[in-house]
């Protein structure tokens, strides 16, 4: 028996790893606790508070009792994405991301209550509410439609709608004034149950092949690397070999300068120019301009884009720089080098809250290439998107795409700013399998700043 | 809330903290810092000097950790084998000893020789006198011992613990649904009842032994609180599955009591075991990966439950069979055999709690770290296996300890687990107050987190020490077990029940990997929380302090020698034919 009860202490040998474990745990609570309390347990800490857009509009507000939203469902959606909920379903979302603020957080009683704790954000949720608007009336199959269920109560039958990004900034401040993502979800309606992929913000949280948008990365490239670029020509009859390798074109464009070759977004061309710059240029440029990394938006992390950075052959190389291959954009990167482009080359980092601190900024571009960047959008509009005739009105520089997913369908961007002291907005336009860049990201983009700009002045 | 519920609710909050460590205090005072003696049941004479036999099960010899050790040169370390029966007849084995075992000048066989009082041993050049005890002396010696509760109260304790309930009640009451409060309050009611009625069950039968059921209670009301928050609705089902646990611990104790008929049924439980796994295998339907519910006429169960209190009783084995190669191969085997079936089911999980068995069993029985090592290769290779051929094996390792990066799948309920338990602080938001219970599987595979939400990390801590002290009484009620039988089945039980404990709690906060085990007693399920109170008949049988528990009969009842029930089992061997070996 002495030695069956000496072998006993094995079961000692599993306590103490029980121990051991337990005081890891309290080491990282003492740590970590805070992050990992705020994340989302502000419903039990009884605080009081509430979220607003710029204007002072409610879009959250929250007691000990009640956790509630904008009491408009059109306000709930079109914002959702900003807000995010108080369930943390989309974490990416202010009241998950600064549950910080809204409460408090010590060790000794974990949450804790905050009275009236608000927070302002720089969204302008009218703008929000246009965005949300346009991208809901854009179906992919008719109209929403009335039926009877078998208990005979009216039933929507929802048109299937795009999923989409859309991101308005002002470059002059960084003043993130619109963000909507497609799906979205209203957070008080427990009953529907969302779309597929509705709590993922496609604003940040998802890259996306940027097709004809990125030849914006291969021209600043181009102009800072390549003395005679304004002396080139660009021969296109729709397909062009590299390699052996053909390039196909969306047009037959013939001879063009390096101007018409972006305005007429030619693969031909474009190609021609990322093979001459070569792949460790591209690869520099794709990485200063950001693509690649994960940024931050007021401390929320954004995807980040590929490129192929390993060596590749020159057709590889030749349809990577026109936004092929194996290219990825998050739509917040390519706003940050937009906007970059209307700020004379200087990025002014995007800020969700209006907390009265300044936002950072930093030169991403040399002044000059910026100033040509603009000239060059702006020919873009003028030359072949119907320039005023599209855009009544608005001053815009801008850049489409239309990405090929590669499962026969069209990824629809439109990027760019509108050139307007009195309104500094860039903007970046993305709709999945959304089919022509101008035809659906252009035209919506045009109707939401007409409207924006519309209820701006009364 | 109004100022009085403010009062309350506050009171409540800290008087559940406050209870908790006075219950675990005074446990671990009476369980683990209280000297107790041995009993004693014979004497062996050598020379002049007396050696008191404390154990039903003695190993003779000259090494240090022989219970009865003899140190002179003709002695091999382990000699031979001293047993007794339940009703007293005394045997003396042969261990495979260099210079063999006589008794009265006739030889010992491995199958053994009767002893009597007064009979002369002789190991090889050592002779002994061996001494039965009287029913009167044995009374007399008894009286000597330490009483269990003469100095920690087992009432006050008990006491404690329903002032414990009743404050989490008045918490829940507080935080729940009208509709909810009576079926919450009828439901600490019974259970407050059932432990009084089974303390006063345990006074009837003379014992005061009371801490293990108490933690186990304690435990238990943790349970309770936790359904009330996540499905009040099923209060009373929670209840129900208490009492039946209760009674299912105290048929499991009586049944242990008699260790003849004990390890008589260790083959029949075995096999009953192995059908369990293969009907769960053969007919049940795979839910969430892992198809161990079992459905039954709309009731649905889990059969692996049962089988961890089957194991336990398959693997534990007394002394004197523990020298025989062939018990411990066919031990190797049935672990095999219902490692392989949670195999097939996919529950990998329980299969680590009966790995770890295994290992702990096996040291027992063999000693051999070498074995254990070996055991561990051979299952750590069987687990890479496992993690390739399982995608949700291995999705569960690569997301283990990045759960915060992946937030809305593969570390959904983790990242959840551990803002909600981190969100709770020392004293947590109250019970019932808590957000966590809204999350799939809250109530059992992140338990530990809904606790600390609710009532604090100081209760998630007591929680855990809770199982720790009844591991480590365990151990301790090992060295005084009456049989090995007791002593293993103790060791095994509790070793099942840290294994599970911390792959509930650490695969919930992210320090493992995360498995969906139950916390043993709060979880909520009704086949994990009977075998758990199962798993306590198990303690109670090794506890051999003066009158403490029901599961060992008392020593000065015992009158027994040359009793009037003749079968003894250590004579009906019907292990003859493969003792060659």
């Amino acid at each position: 028996m002495k030695r069956i009860s000496n072998r006993a202490v094995s079961v000692l040998f599993l306590a103490f790893l029980v121990i051991c474990g337990m005081i890891v745990y309290v080491i990282r609570y003492v740590d970590d606790g805070a992050k990992w309390a705020m994340y989302f347990s502000r419903i039990n800490s009884g605080s009081t508070g509430e979220l607003t857009d710029r204007n002072g509009i409610r879009l959250a507000f929250f007691s000990g009792s009640e956790n509630s939203f904008s009491e408009d469902d059109f306000t709930r959606r079109a914002n959702y994405h900003v807000t995010g909920d108080y369930w943390g379903r989309t974490g990416t979302g202010v009241l998950s991301r600064f549950s910080g603020e809204l409460q408090g957080f010590d060790p000794i009683s974990g949450t804790t209550q905050v009275e009236n704790s608000r927070l302002k954000l720089n969204i302008d949720s009218r703008l929000n509410n246009i965005i949300y608007k346009q991208l809901f009336q854009l179906t992919k199959n008719g109209e929403d439609r009335y039926s009877l269920d078998e208990n005979g109560n009216d039933v929507i039958i929802r048109a299937e709608r795009y999923n989409a990004a859309v991101l308005v900034c002002n470059y002059r401040t960084g003043e993130l004034l619109g963000m909507v993502s497609m799906p979205t979800v209203d957070p008080l309606d427990a009953d529907t149950v969302p779309q597929e992929g509705a709590y993922i913000n496609r604003c940040l949280s998802a890259a996306f092949v940027p097709g004809s948008v990125f030849k914006l990365v291969t021209a600043i490239a181009a102009i800072e690397n390549l003395p005679d670029l304004d002396s080139r020509s660009y021969y296109c009859e729709k397909t062009y070999d590299i390699a052996g390798v053909p390039i196909v074109c969306s047009g037959v464009h013939y001879t063009q300068n390096f101007a018409q070759a972006l305005a007429n977004s030619c693969n031909v061309a474009f190609s021609q120019i990322a093979v001459s710059l070569g792949q460790d240029t591209m690869v520099k440029y794709v990485k200063e301009l950001g693509l690649l990394d994960r940024h931050e938006l007021d401390g929320i992390p954004t995807a980040k884009g590929s490129y192929p950075t390993e060596f590749v052959g020159d057709p590889e190389l030749g349809w990577s720089g026109i936004g092929q291959s194996t290219d990825l954009v998050c739509p917040y990167s390519l706003l940050r080098i937009v906007s970059a482009i209307a700020n004379d080359g200087v990025i002014v980092e995007p800020k969700l809250i209006m907390d009265g601190k300044k936002a950072e900024s930093s030169r991403l571009l040399e002044r000059t290439t910026a100033e040509k960047m603009k000239e060059l959008m702006a020919f873009n509009v003028s030359y072949h998107y119907g320039g005023d005739a599209t855009f009544p009105g608005l001053n815009i520089c801008a850049k489409t795409g239309t990405a090929e997913t590669g499962y026969g369908t069209t990824h629809s961007w439109f990027a760019g700013f509108l050139n307007d002291d009195a309104h500094p907005y860039a903007f970046v336009t993305f709709v999945e399998d959304g089919g022509d860049g101008l035809g659906t990201a252009g035209v919506l983009t045009n109707r939401i700043l007409q409207y924006y700009l519309k209820e701006l002045s009364e | 809330m109004t100022l009085f519920f403010q009062y309350a609710m506050t009171i409540a909050r800290y008087g559940v903290v406050l209870l908790s460590a006075a219950i675990i205090i005074r446990s671990i005072r009476s369980m683990l810092s209280e000297r107790y003696e041995p009993e004693t049941w014979a004497y062996i004479k050598r020379g002049g000097t007396l050696i008191p036999v404390t154990h039903w099960e003695n190993i003779i010899g000259r090494s240090p950790f022989s219970d009865i050790r003899i140190d002179h040169r003709s002695m091999s370390r382990v000699h031979a084998v001293l047993t007794r029966s339940d009703n007293g007849v005394w045997r003396i084995y042969d261990i495979f000893s260099r210079g063999g075992v006589w008794v009265n000048d006739s030889k010992v066989g491995i199958n053994g020789t009767s002893l009597r009082s007064r009979d002369v041993l002789s190991f090889g050049g050592s002779t002994v006198l061996f001494y039965d005890i009287s029913t009167e002396q044995k009374k007399e010696l008894e009286e000597r011992r330490t009483k269990v509760g003469a100095r920690v109260s087992p009432a006050v304790t008990l006491l404690e613990l329903t002032l414990f309930e009743i404050c989490l009640l008045i918490e829940q009451i507080i935080y729940a649904d009208d509709e909810y409060t009576a079926l919450i309050a009828v439901a600490f009611a019974g259970l407050i009842a059932l432990q009084w009625m089974c303390y006063y069950l345990m006074c009837f039968m003379g014992r005061s032994g009371f801490e293990v059921e108490t933690l186990a209670f304690y435990l238990s009301s943790l349970g309770l609180s936790v359904a009330a928050s996540s499905v009040p609705e099923d209060m009373l089902q929670q209840l129900i599955f208490t009492i039946v646990g209760v009674a299912m611990f105290l048929f499991g104790g009586l049944w242990l009591r008699k260790l003849k008929r004990t390890y008589a049924m260790r083959i029949p439980v075995g096999i009953l075991a192995l059908l369990l796994l293969a009907v769960n295998v053969i007919f049940s339907d795979a839910v969430l990966g892992a198809k161990n519910w079992l459905s039954i006429g709309g009731f649905s169960f889990q059969p692996s439950e049962f089988v961890k209190v089957l194991y336990v009783y398959v693997g534990a084995s007394t002394l004197d069979r523990l020298y025989r190669r062939q018990n411990l191969y066919s031990f190797i085997f049935f672990s095999a055999c219902c490692v392989v079936a949670l195999a097939l089911i996919g529950d990998f999980g329980t299969a680590l709690i009966f790995f770890a068995s295994f290992l702990v069993i096996s040291f027992m029985r063999s000693g051999s770290i070498a074995t254990v090592m070996l055991a561990v290769t051979g299952a750590g290779l069987a687990g890479v296996l496992a993690i390739s051929v399982k995608p949700h094996i291995a999705s569960r390792f690569a997301i283990w300890g990045h759960v915060w990066e992946d937030i809305y799948d593969k570390g959904y309920q983790q990242t959840r687990a551990m803002s909600a338990a981190a969100s709770g602080g020392l004293f947590g938001k109250g019970a019932g107050n808590g957000w966590l219970h809204t999350i799939f599987a809250a109530n059992t595979d992140m338990v530990f987190a809904e606790v600390c939400e609710e009532l604090g990390l100081m209760i998630g801590l007591c929680m855990v020490l809770a199982v720790l002290t009844l591991a480590f009484f365990a151990v301790r009620s090992a060295r005084s077990g009456r049989s090995a039988f007791y002593s293993i089945a103790a060791c095994a039980a509790m070793s099942m029940m840290l294994v599970q404990m911390g792959l509930n709690v650490f695969g919930s906060l992210d320090i493992l990997p995360f498995t969906g085990v139950t916390f043993p007693f709060v979880s909520r399920g009704g086949s994990s929380l009977l075998s758990c109170w199962m798993m306590m008949g198990y303690i109670k049988a090794a506890d051999t302090r003066r009158g403490s528990s029901f599961a060992v009969r008392d020593i000065r009842r015992i009158d027994d020698l040359y009793g009037d029930d003749d079968d003894d089992y250590y004579d009906d061997d019907e292990d003859n034919g493969e003792e060659k070996h």
